[in-house]
C-alpha cells in the first residue's frame, strides 16, 4: 500500500513528459496494477537511458527511491505549474479522447479505455470514472454546449462590430438549434443510447443543468432581457423545440437531415405564432374590457344613476 | 363604497394587470438626473466563482420582486384611491417605485438573472393587499404603506450588512444603489406615518400581519 502511495506521487510529479500513470484503478484490477506498477517503474528509472526495466517483483517488495521533488496532492492550494495537470483536466483529456472510439464501441466504459490507451495510459483508468459511460455523454454535452456558446458569442460580436447582420428572433432560433444538433452527427447511430444514458435517474440533476444552460445561453444570445414570466415562457418552449427536434433527428434518415431541420422549422413558427395570438388575445380582452366599461357608463347615464345632485 | 368599487372598474383591474411595466414613468423627477439611476455602466462586479454569483442572483431575484411586489401593491391602492384626495400622494410614491422596478429590471437582464417564479402570484397579492387596505380608507392604505415600506427597508439594510461584510470595495455601486432605494423606501414609510397610518382601526394587527407577508415573500424568492 505504501509503494501504491509513493508510486503514486512519483507519478504526480513528473513534469515534461508527456504521459502521466495514474494508477487510481480499484484493486480487484489486479492485472492493471501490476501493468500501472510496471510503467512507474519504467518512468521511475533513468528515464533518458536505455537501461532495462528490472522485473516488477511482487508489489510489497517493491522499492523506490523518489528523485523528484514532492508536489504530490498535498501541494493542491496555491499555484500550480503550468504542466501540472489537476484529475479533472486529466479525466477531460480522456474523455474527449474516448470520443473517437464511440462510433465502434458506442457510450460504454470501453471507448473509455480505448480512449485513455491512446494517451498512454493504462486502459484500467477507465476505472476512476465512478459514473462511466454516464461521464462520457454528459462530458459530451457540455463540451458541445461550450462550443455553441463559442459559436454565438463570435457571431454576436460580429453583429456588434456591424460585420453581420442582426438576425430575426425565428431565425436566430433555428440557426442556434440546427448547429447544436449538428453536432451529434458523427454520433447519431449510438445517440439513441447516449440519451437512455442522460435518462438514468443518477444523471438526470445534470444533463437537466446542462439542458437549461443550453437553452439560456440560446435565449441571451437571442437578446431576451425579459424579467418577468416569458423567461420561463421562453425557455420552456425552446426546451420542448430541442427535445422532439432531437428525438426526430434521432430516427431521421433523408440526407442531411432534412427532415429534421423542416420539422424544426414547423415547430419554431408554432411558437412564434402562439406567441402571437397570446398578444392578440391580450389586446382583445384589453379591448373588450373598455368596451364594457363604456357600455356600463352609458347605461348608468341612461337611467341616471350618475347624476350628481 | 359604490364610489371606490366604481373606481376599481374603472380603472381597469385588467389593464393595471398587464401594464405594470413601467411605460408611463414621468420624466419630471429631478432627483433622478443627480442619483446614479441615470448612469448606465454596470452596477455588479463580474462575478469570481459560483457560489459568489449564487448569492448576488438570489439578492438581485428578492430585490426584484420586492420593487414589483410594491409596484402592485401601490396599482391596487391606486385603483381604489386614485379620484380621492389622497391620490396625487399615493401616485408619487408609484412613480418613485416604478423607477426602482425599472433599474432592476436593467441589472436583471444585464447579469442574466433569473426573475422568480412566484411573480404572477405577488401581481395578484400585491394588488388584492393595496385594494382591501386602500377600502379601509386613506388611513388604511398608509398603515399598508408603512408596514410593507418598513419589511422592505429592514431587508435591505441586511443585505448592505451582508455586502459590507463580504467585502465593500467589490460592491461599491451595488451599496450605493441600495442604500440610495432604502433611503427611498424610508422616506415613503415616514410619509405614510405622517398621513395617519396609526390612525386605522387594528393597526397593530394589520402592520403584523402584513410584515408577516413580507418576510414569507422575501424569503421565497430568495430561494424560487
Amino acid at each position: 500500500m505504501a509503494a501504491l502511495i509513493r508510486s503514486l506521487r512519483a507519478v504526480r510529479s513528473l513534469r515534461g513528459l508527456g504521459s502521466v500513470v495514474a494508477t487510481t484503478c480499484p484493486a480487484s484490477l489486479y492485472g492493471g496494477l501490476r501493468r500501472g506498477f510496471h510503467r512507474a517503474a519504467l518512468l521511475a528509472s533513468d528515464s533518458k537511458s536505455d537501461q532495462t526495466v528490472p522485473p516488477p517483483s511482487h508489489h510489497e517488495h517493491y522499492q523506490h527511491e523518489d528523485p523528484w521533488p514532492n508536489t504530490s496532492y498535498q501541494d493542491q492550494s496555491g499555484e500550480q505549474a503550468e504542466d501540472y495537470e489537476t484529475e479533472d483536466q486529466l479525466q477531460a483529456r480522456i474523455l474527449t479522447a474516448a470520443l473517437e472510439f464511440v462510433p465502434q464501441h458506442g457510450w460504454t466504459v470501453e471507448a473509455i479505455a480505448a480512449g485513455a490507451e491512446t494517451l498512454g495510459l493504462s486502459a484500467a483508468s477507465a476505472g476512476m470514472f465512478d459514473n462511466g459511460a454516464g461521464d462520457l455523454v454528459l462530458h459530451f454535452v457540455g463540451q458541445c454546449n461550450v462550443q455553441l456558446t463559442e459559436i454565438l458569442a463570435e457571431e454576436h460580436n460580429q453583429v456588434q462590430l456591424g460585420q453581420a447582420e442582426k438576425k430575426k428572433t425565428a431565425d436566430f432560433l433555428r440557426h442556434a438549434v440546427e448547429t447544436r444538433l449538428r453536432m451529434l452527427v458523427p454520433y447519431i447511430d449510438t445517440w439513441p443510447q447516449a440519451m437512455s444514458l442522460l435518462l438514468l435517474p443518477h444523471n438526470i440533476p445534470e444533463s437537466l443543468k446542462h439542458l437549461s444552460t443550453l437553452v439560456d445561453d440560446i435565449w441571451y444570445y437571442a437578446g431576451d432581457r425579459s424579467t418577468d414570466m416569458s423567461w420561463y415562457t421562453r425557455r420552456a418552449a425552446l426546451t420542448g423545440i430541442y427535445n422532439t427536434t432531437e428525438l426526430v433527428m434521432v430516427q431521421d434518415s433523408s440526407p442531411d437531415f432534412e427532415e429534421t431541420w423542416v420539422f424544426l422549422d414547423n415547430r419554431i413558427r408554432d411558437v412564434v405564432n402562439m406567441a402571437n395570438t397570446a398578444k392578440q388575445v391580450q389586446a382583445t380582452g384589453e379591448a373588450v374590457v373598455q368596451g364594457l366599461m363604456g357600455a356600463a357608463v352609458t347605461l348608468k347615464n341612461i337611467t341616471g344613476v350618475n347624476q350628481r345632485r | 363604497m359604490q364610489r371606490a368599487t366604481d373606481c376599481v372598474l374603472k380603472h381597469g383591474f385588467v389593464r393595471v394587470l398587464y401594464s405594470i411595466n413601467t411605460r408611463n414613468v414621468p420624466a419630471a423627477i429631478n432627483r433622478v438626473n443627480s442619483s446614479m439611476l441615470c448612469r448606465k455602466y454596470t452596477v455588479l462586479p463580474p462575478p469570481r466563482d459560483k457560489e459568489e454569483k449564487a448569492m448576488l442572483d438570489s439578492m438581485l431575484r428578492v430585490d426584484h420582486a420586492g420593487e414589483y411586489g410594491a409596484n402592485c401593491i401601490y396599482a391596487g391602492q391606486m385603483a381604489v384611491l386614485g379620484r380621492t384626495q389622497s391620490g396625487p400622494l399615493i401616485q408619487n410614491m408609484w412613480d418613485q417605485e416604478k423607477i426602482h422596478l425599472q433599474k432592476f429590471n436593467e441589472i436583471l437582464g444585464e447579469n442574466r438573472v433569473r426573475p422568480t417564479v412566484m411573480l404572477p402570484l405577488w401581481n395578484i397579492a400585491g394588488f388584492l393587499l393595496g385594494a382591501s387596505t386602500a377600502l379601509l380608507g386613506k388611513e388604511g392604505a398608509m398603515a399598508c404603506t408603512v408596514a410593507v415600506e418598513e419589511s422592505i427597508s429592514e431587508h435591505y439594510n441586511s443585505q448592505i450588512r451582508a455586502l459590507m461584510e463580504e467585502d465593500p470595495d467589490r460592491y461599491t455601486e451595488l451599496l450605493q444603489l441600495i442604500k440610495e432605494f432604502r433611503d427611498d423606501e424610508m422616506e415613503h414609510h415616514d410619509t405614510g406615518l405622517e398621513h395617519d397610518a396609526e390612525s386605522v382601526p387594528g393597526y397593530m394587527i394589520l402592520k403584523t400581519l402584513i410584515q408577516a407577508g413580507c418576510k414569507a415573500a422575501i424569503y421565497i424568492s430568495q430561494r424560487i
